[in-house]
């Protein structure tokens, strides 16, 4: 147990050791991954902030069933009992015609006089449908509309549909750009990051050399280099979160108005568990890098 | 003590001890680099713990390819190796490793890492094992104290001479109290002075109880310490003499 402890110590000061030996190679390494996880964790973070912002829209979303005009007061009540039935309805309300009148009046505010001329109320009863948690979808909200449709009585119904799924396909849009850039930009580190810690080993190919002849075991050569590569990846990391914050403290003051007032919410940054998640992904992408440059050495 | 179906050498050139408990033994040895061509050819031979043998012979005759299949460098084309009771034929990578802490090498040109202190040379050997830093400065201390090197133990190797630099190759092979000492032309680069200095070096941890095999085409060293000699030619064991006196 001792002696795996001073093994330890000896990895991390070489590792340590490394990186400090050869500051050239070493810092390309960690602006790599940087410069990749600053573009990766920019897509995550818009993506993160649309998902949330579609949950949110979600809680407001509202189904509208617009009804036949000459429907009784009783058919109103019986659709009212059925529509309540249904599965992922959460609440029903009914809207008689003078309720529509009053809210139309209550919303054009000091044009209502232009309502004044009208001999008739042209406005239909509805009902004002609010979707359970689990349904709020555009799969969820498509099920509960093709329902409700079939029900006699109903004429019409307005959803948030159209825009639901034209902000679906943004956010899968936006999610397969994010996960195809990702993927080709880790790759691209990984071959830098292998690449550059090959060039470590390279120069120190005589202390590899000296290492093995004194009995040094293939995993007790390699795994300073494994340290030194995670290392490098999670202060590559680290400077990507900062640099994140940075811009994201720049940029959001100038939006943050605009956006509240027309979302009704303002973007956040990573939580700290996703801040140390992103420094974790660094060290991963550093740890493969050289795990691919270590892979194929045939001597330790 | 012999190995399953190995046969021991028979009469010819070759030494065959009748003593079981040799610390190198090696049975019809060949070593090919390319096809048709020999480093070594049917060499047999077997040398007892803390026996002094000289491998002589001219440049390219195999004492280095010999000295390699020792410490598991390479591995045998033909025949069977068997060192501190181990067959380095049949040893498996990872147990190569443990083998070679129990065998110190000094080679013609030293390896020394020269970015590192004389003591940080020195203590690659203990911390390949995970001894504690404590105990490592000690031994580290004890082992160039006795080579004359406690002085120097925080200078880089690019500042000492060539005599020293050896000692502290030595130093880092004995560090580990090694069963076996192997040593690749050890004075090759160094005046005659320091070539008795460091071969009194050398032939004294023999007396402590470690084999010591050093390859050399300096017959003059081989003359003047009077212990076994084995010589290579063409990869082929040609002479094989022994003191009068018994070894060491």
């Amino acid at each position: 147990m001792r002696r795996a402890f001073y093994k330890l110590l000896y990895f991390v000061r070489t590792a340590f050791r490394g990186m400090w030996s050869s500051p050239v190679t070493s810092g390309v390494s960690v602006i790599t991954i940087g410069v990749t996880l600053v573009l990766v964790g920019a897509f995550a973070l818009m993506l993160q902030n649309m998902e949330e912002l579609l949950d949110k829209f979600g809680e407001d979303l509202l189904v509208t069933a617009y009804l036949e005009p000459d429907i009784s007061e009783e058919a109103l009540g019986h659709l009212e009992s059925r529509v309540r039935e249904v599965d992922g309805v959460g609440s029903v309300e009914g809207i008689s015609p003078d309720e529509a009148l009053a809210r139309f009046s209550d919303t054009v505010g000091s044009k209502s006089a232009l309502l004044e001329g009208l001999d008739v109320n042209p406005l239909p009863a509805s009902l004002e449908i609010s979707l359970t948690p689990e349904r709020r979808s555009a799969d969820g909200l498509e099920a509960v509309v093709g329902v409700i449709e079939g029900f006699p009585g109903v004429a019409s119904i307005s959803s948030g549909r159209d825009w639901v799924e034209g902000y679906l396909r943004a956010v899968a849009l936006l999610r397969g750009i994010g996960t195809g850039l990702g993927a080709i930009l880790a790759l691209a580190t990984l071959l830098i990051v292998a690449n550059t810690i090959r060039l470590g080993i390279f120069a120190r190919r005589d202390e590899l050399e000296i290492l093995s002849l004194v009995g040094a075991s293939r995993a007790f050569v390699q795994t300073p280099f494994l340290m030194e590569g995670a290392l490098q990846g999670a202060v590559g990391g680290a400077i990507a979160l900062g640099l994140l914050f940075a811009l994201f403290s720049v940029v959001l003051p100038g939006l943050e108005f605009g956006l509240e007032l027309l979302v009704g919410s303002v973007p956040r940054f990573f939580t700290p568990t996703e801040s140390l998640l992103m420094i974790g992904a660094g060290g991963v992408l550093g740890l493969i890098g050289s795990a691919a440059a270590l892979s194929g050495r045939s001597q330790p | 003590m012999s190995l399953p179906g190995l046969q021991m050498p028979r009469g010819g050139t070759a030494a065959s001890s009748p003593r079981g408990d040799g610390a190198i033994r090696m049975f019809h040895v060949s070593k090919s680099y390319l096809a048709g061509s020999f480093a070594l050819r049917d060499v047999s031979i077997e040398l007892g713990k803390s026996e002094f043998v000289f491998l002589t012979g001219p440049s390219g005759a195999g004492k280095t390819s010999l000295l390699k299949l020792l410490f598991g460098a390479e591995r045998p084309s033909e025949g069977q190796i068997v060192v501190l009771g181990r067959n380095i034929a049949r040893l498996g990578r990872a147990a190569i490793p443990p083998l070679r802490r129990r065998i110190g090498v000094v080679f013609q040109d030293f390896k020394l890492l020269s970015r590192r202190t004389v003591e940080e040379n020195v203590a690659l050997a203990l911390q390949v094992t995970g001894t504690p830093p404590r105990e490592t400065r000690a031994k580290v201390f004890a082992v160039l104290k006795q080579l004359g090197l406690q002085h120097r133990r925080f200078h880089y190797p690019l500042s000492l001479s060539g005599g020293e630099q050896q000692r502290v190759a030595i130093a880092r092979a004995l560090v580990n109290e090694p069963e076996i000492l192997l040593a690749d032309e050890p004075t090759g680069n160094l005046d005659p002075d320091l070539t008795v200095e460091i071969m009194d070096l050398i032939a004294s941890t023999a007396l402590r109880g470690t084999t010591v095999v050093v390859a050399t085409h300096e017959l003059e060293i081989v003359r003047r310490y009077g212990k076994r000699a084995v010589r290579l030619e063409g990869g082929r064991i040609v002479e094989d003499t022994r003191p009068a006196v018994a070894n060491p």
